[in-house]
């Protein structure tokens, strides 16, 4: 994208942001205003610009694999029948942000290389031990002599290994690799052992656990031109967590990945295949933190109903529900947070006062557009942020300023304490006492957090709909402050409508998507392009189309060169 | 679909496990008090102890300063320190410790980062996600005294919550190095190969060895690429560094109950029921990487940042231990107080210091020379808070072992308000780890710390 394109895109829409921000920020609480996704307030490398360089985030030339895709790329290189399940003893990665896939904690360190050599010694004693898995890799026709044999092998495999062609260099280093296995395991069969350490040595190579960024030449706007086996691997990895398959790499030998409009073409075939809505489904979990609605305690006295079924149904759900809409309705963002389709069983039918015949198996059902819309409306985001009894209206309300909105909210204050208890009045009057206007938790609480947490008031600890708080009627009214203006809602049901129409959450949502695409944290220069994608998913573009924006754009297919030091 | 153990025993062919104590056997016939190299290991545990505090009474640290001995500590038995007692001139109490700088919205993890690494909390990210601005001193002393490529060692023991997990190991800045919580997987990645016949292992390293090679070679070639970015460059480096042959030496392990029973638990190890289990069994695997000189560092965190284990007391299934450090059944939003809640957390700490002491008993068992493991490193058990309000001051530091008569045992001292990098350097000190002129280590941490010792700790 051209500079020319980047302040058209930027002024209007950057600017009115701006300007926004300060009236707000003059209006609230100093470091209390909603940043709505303002991509620079997480620092990172900044653009320059002002020199009439075109710029993009510095991206490492090493991504390395995530655990995830290390199974997934071992598997599908060596047509394993499923995930082998090794890395489950891998060193873990700490967490990295909000995905998993975030290039800067992904490390090569000497707990994870020891568990790559044992793993890479395991795949290979298991390959080389069967005539028939072994031949699942062999490249067809392939030689009966043997060194001849190792040598077609070592090109073909090598190829997938490193998702492009290997230099006569690397496939000699292969070769003598597998003549050593005489010298090296004398007394064992040349054959096998040579190919034994052959695997290792692919599985253990850099150009195997990283993405190695190869290119180098600049184009004219100095940004550096991916080649096609770089966007192959790249496009493979986003949208199929995996290595590229034959068909991929063919494309990119054939120069098909050469240009935006090729890229795009097969990235549509890409999003047809289920490997696809995996991925689809995994962004949505980490982003929702699935995994949370499984680690639940409620009071059995309470809720009876709760049961360890009930959380991971809870997650069967949202995962149905996502892969509804994104994949059968073709929906975007607004649908996520509005459509009314729910999927359900004899467990969480009663929770969602749904009447009828269920079974064990989920049942497509439409939910009452009165009490319910997406999903922040659903039991799993409701229950995970309750505690085993109440709703837990802050954490409600972080979470969408956090996650849905971006909202730039400064920490809470050190070992803050908990709500008091109180037995007389609602949920509500407790929060507000403790944390509403007036209180030393005002400035963010009563402005952006409170008002969105309130919301929910409707729903109870386990996201059941109720009117009534401790006796008392519900009172889930109040208003957020959007930068197109004050918003007011009734419920979590409006609510949803008024944040499924705001800017922000689109934004945020564009955020996360190139954020998972990319595989890095967001930055300054990635707001033009983030400004695009929210602009169509504000007007209706499917989460598909958003997905294809992101691999026809430069941030996709280019990498910004080193600046000087 | 591969079961690792056999898969490694099954390695060309059959081998015959050595017995337990003759596979230590050499290096205990040789060793005396300079051939066992100084180590430092330290336990945490979070959420603050039961001292005293403006509205509850003192239940954590002995009566009074001065020499600790079998006697005061039946006078002290009260005092959860008194689960030490066995230990008591082994045993060096420091109160009147610190830690120097601010959390950044969230005391525990602002806690966590600091304490072991007396360095800043981070702008960003912040709050439960904020990260040290500096190593730990676990990684300063490894970095110093291992050899190239072996990190120190970092265990964990309980639950991961997803909101904190671990806060102990720093490799610098932002950081954080990643905590194992599955003894088998511990056990293996260290000691996986002790059973196999020496031909075996031969074998296998020149295996390793031909492999290393073409590895060393393409991470060379890449590494000598023109402009690579500064954090490229020290992910290749970090990369190039753990890549490590084979050493074909005396081979350490323990009994093969012990190695069975870590695989039996391996599936939930992270279950909340099995936490102090689990510490056990990394505490068995430290103390032997300790004896056989794999690391001269290791931590073990028990519990995740804010620890939230549910511990049995008095047969029964309690509250979270942070809801219990905070007296109220809520983990910060609504509650009722939780009845003795106080008590609880006392016992809580005695629970602690029962896992610290079998850490010492462990130690113990490996006799060289003229003493014991203990005498030749220091086991610290820690905290990354200082009482129920999560105070940042008076933070306890219990150590055991003289590392090697480095230390003055024996004896509860007041740090005097001191910020937590002179206990730091002290501890590297004694353990062998200098500034950039060759002394004691004393500029540890935050540059903006007064740099020194703590000398009350030194015999």
């Amino acid at each position: 994208m051209g500079l020319r394109n980047q302040l058209e895109l930027a002024s209007p829409r950057w600017l009115a942001r701006l300007h926004t921000g300060a009236i707000l920020l003059a209006l609230a609480t100093p470091g209390c205003f909603l940043g709505s996704g303002d991509p620079s307030e997480e620092g990172g490398n900044g653009t320059k610009t002002e020199e009439g360089e075109n710029a993009l985030a510095e991206r490492s030339r090493f991504p390395r694999l995530s655990h995830l895709q290390w199974e997934n790329t071992t598997r599908d290189l060596l047509h394993l029948d499923a995930r082998s399940g090794l890395s489950e003893s891998f060193t873990r990665d700490p967490l990295g942000g909000m995905f998993d896939n975030n290039e800067t904690v992904l490390k090569v360190t000497p707990g994870l290389w020891s568990d790559y050599q044992i793993a890479a010694e395991e795949l290979s004693a298991y390959v080389t031990a069967d005539q028939e898995r072994l031949g699942r890799i062999m490249p067809e026709g392939a030689s009966a002599e043997p060194l001849e044999r190792a040598r077609q092998f070592i090109e073909s495999f090598g190829t997938r290994a490193f998702r492009r062609p290997l230099t006569e260099a690397e496939i000699g280093l292969y070769v003598a690799l597998y003549e050593s296995a005489s010298e090296v395991l004398p007394g064992t069969d040349p054959y096998v052992s040579g190919m034994q350490l052959v695997l290792q040595a692919f599985l253990q190579s850099p150009f195997f656990v990283y993405r190695v960024g190869e290119s180098e030449a600049p184009r004219q706007d100095g940004l550096i031109p991916l080649n096609g086996y770089e966007i192959a691997t790249n496009l493979s990895y986003f949208l199929w967590n995996t290595m590229p398959d034959d068909d991929l790499l063919a494309a990119a030998k054939a120069g098909e990945l050469d240009t935006a409009a090729g890229v795009r073409a097969y990235a549509e075939r890409m999003l047809e295949d289920p490997r696809a809505r995996e991925v689809v489904g995994s962004f949505h979990a980490q982003l929702y933190k699935y995994e949370h609605y499984l680690d639940l305690s409620k009071d059995p006295a309470l809720f009876p109903q709760f049961t360890p079924e009930v959380a991971s149904d809870m997650v069967r759900e949202a995962e149905m529900f996502v892969d509804d809409v994104v994949f059968k309705r073709g929906g975007g963002l607004t649908e996520l947070l509005t459509s009314r389709t729910a999927f359900l069983n004899e467990r969480t039918a009663p929770i969602y006062g749904v009447e009828g015949e269920f079974t064990e198996e989920m049942q497509e059902v439409e939910l009452d557009p009165t009490t319910r819309s997406g999903l922040l409306t659903r039991i799993g985001f409701l229950a995970s942020n309750a505690t085993p009894r109440q709703p837990d209206t802050i954490h409600r309300g972080v979470f969408v300023n956090l996650r849905i909105l971006c909202a730039d909210l400064p920490s809470p204050p050190n070992n803050v304490m908990g709500l008091p208890a109180n037995a007389e009045g609602t949920n509500r009057d407790r929060v507000n006492a403790h944390t509403g206007a007036g209180t030393c938790g005002g400035a963010c609480h009563a402005t952006l957090i409170n008002p969105v947490g309130f919301a929910f008031e409707n729903y109870d600890a386990l996201g059941q709909w109720r009117t009534e708080d401790n006796g008392l009627p519900v009172n889930a009214a109040d208003e957020y402050r959007f930068a197109s203006g004050t918003q007011k809602f009734e419920n979590g049901v409006a609510l949803s409508q008024v944040i499924a129409e705001s800017r922000e959450a689109h934004q945020c949502y564009a955020k996360h998507w190139m954020e998972y695409g990319l595989g890095r944290a967001a930055t300054d220069a990635d707001r033009p392009m983030i400004a695009k994608l929210s602009e169509e998913s504000r007007t209706g573009t499917p989460v598909k189309q958003l997905l294809l924006s992101i691999v026809e754009s430069d941030a996709f297919l280019t990498r910004s060169p080193l600046e000087a030091p | 679909m591969i079961n690792r153990r056999r898969f490694l025993r099954g390695l060309f062919g059959v081998t015959v496990a050595l017995p337990f104590l003759e596979s230590l056997a050499p290096r205990n016939a040789a060793a005396g008090p300079g051939d066992v190299p100084p180590f430092a290991i330290f336990m945490r545990q979070a959420n603050g102890v039961a001292q005293q505090t403006n509205d509850e009474p003192e239940m954590f640290w002995p009566r009074n300063l001065g020499a600790i001995t079998a006697e005061t500590m039946n006078t002290d038995s009260d005092r959860a320190i008194s689960e030490l007692r066995d230990y008591a001139d082994k045993l060096l109490v420091v109160r009147g410790v610190k830690f120097a700088f601010p959390g950044n919205g969230c005391g525990h993890s602002g806690g966590g980062n600091q304490c072991l690494t007396a360095a800043r909390v981070s702008d960003t990210p912040s709050g439960n996600a904020s990260l040290s601005m500096g190593e730990s001193i676990d990684n300063r002393i490894a970095r110093e005294l291992n050899a190239a490529g072996v990190e120190p060692l970092t265990l964990y023991a309980g639950k991961m919550a997803g909101y904190i997990d671990e806060v102990m190991s720093y490799r610098g800045p932002k950081d954080i190095r990643a905590a194992e919580r599955n003894p088998y997987n511990a056990y293996m990645a260290l000691f996986g190969l002790s059973d196999l016949e020496p031909e075996v292992l031969k074998r296998l390293a020149a295996q390793r060895t031909s492999v290393n090679d073409l590895v060393r070679e393409q991470m060379k070639a890449l590494q000598s690429r023109g402009n690579l970015s500064e954090a490229d460059k020290q992910k290749l480096d970090l990369h190039f560094t753990s890549i490590r042959d084979l050493e074909v030496t005396m081979s350490c392990q323990l009994p093969d109950e012990g190695v069975a029973a870590m695989e039996a638990i391996s599936g939930s190890a992270g279950a909340n029921d099995n936490v102090e289990i689990v510490a056990r069994m990394q505490m068995d695997i430290i103390a032997l990487a300790m004896a056989c000189g794999v690391t001269r560092a290791a931590t073990l965190q028990i519990g995740d940042g804010n620890d939230s284990t549910s511990y049995l007391i008095d047969g029964v299934r309690q509250k979270s231990f942070h809801k219990i450090s905070h007296r109220i059944d809520s983990d910060g939003s609504d509650g009722p107080p939780i009845e003795g809640a106080a008590t609880l957390h006392h016992k809580i700490d005695r629970i602690h210091g029962q896992l610290f002491k079998y850490l010492l008993d462990r130690l113990s068992a490996y006799e060289f020379g003229e003493g014991k493991l203990l005498d030749y490193g220091v086991a610290v058990w820690l905290n990354d808070l200082a009482d129920k309000y999560h105070s940042y001051n008076n933070v306890p530091y219990i150590l055991a072992g003289g590392a090697a008569g480095f230390l003055k045992t024996g004896q509860y001292v007041n740090g005097g308000n001191s910020a937590n990098n002179k206990l730091l350097n002290t501890i590297g000190a004694a353990v062998g780890c200098r500034n950039a002129d060759g002394q004691l280590l004393d500029d540890f941490g935050d540059p903006s710390l007064e740099r020194g010792l703590l000398d009350d700790l030194i015999a």
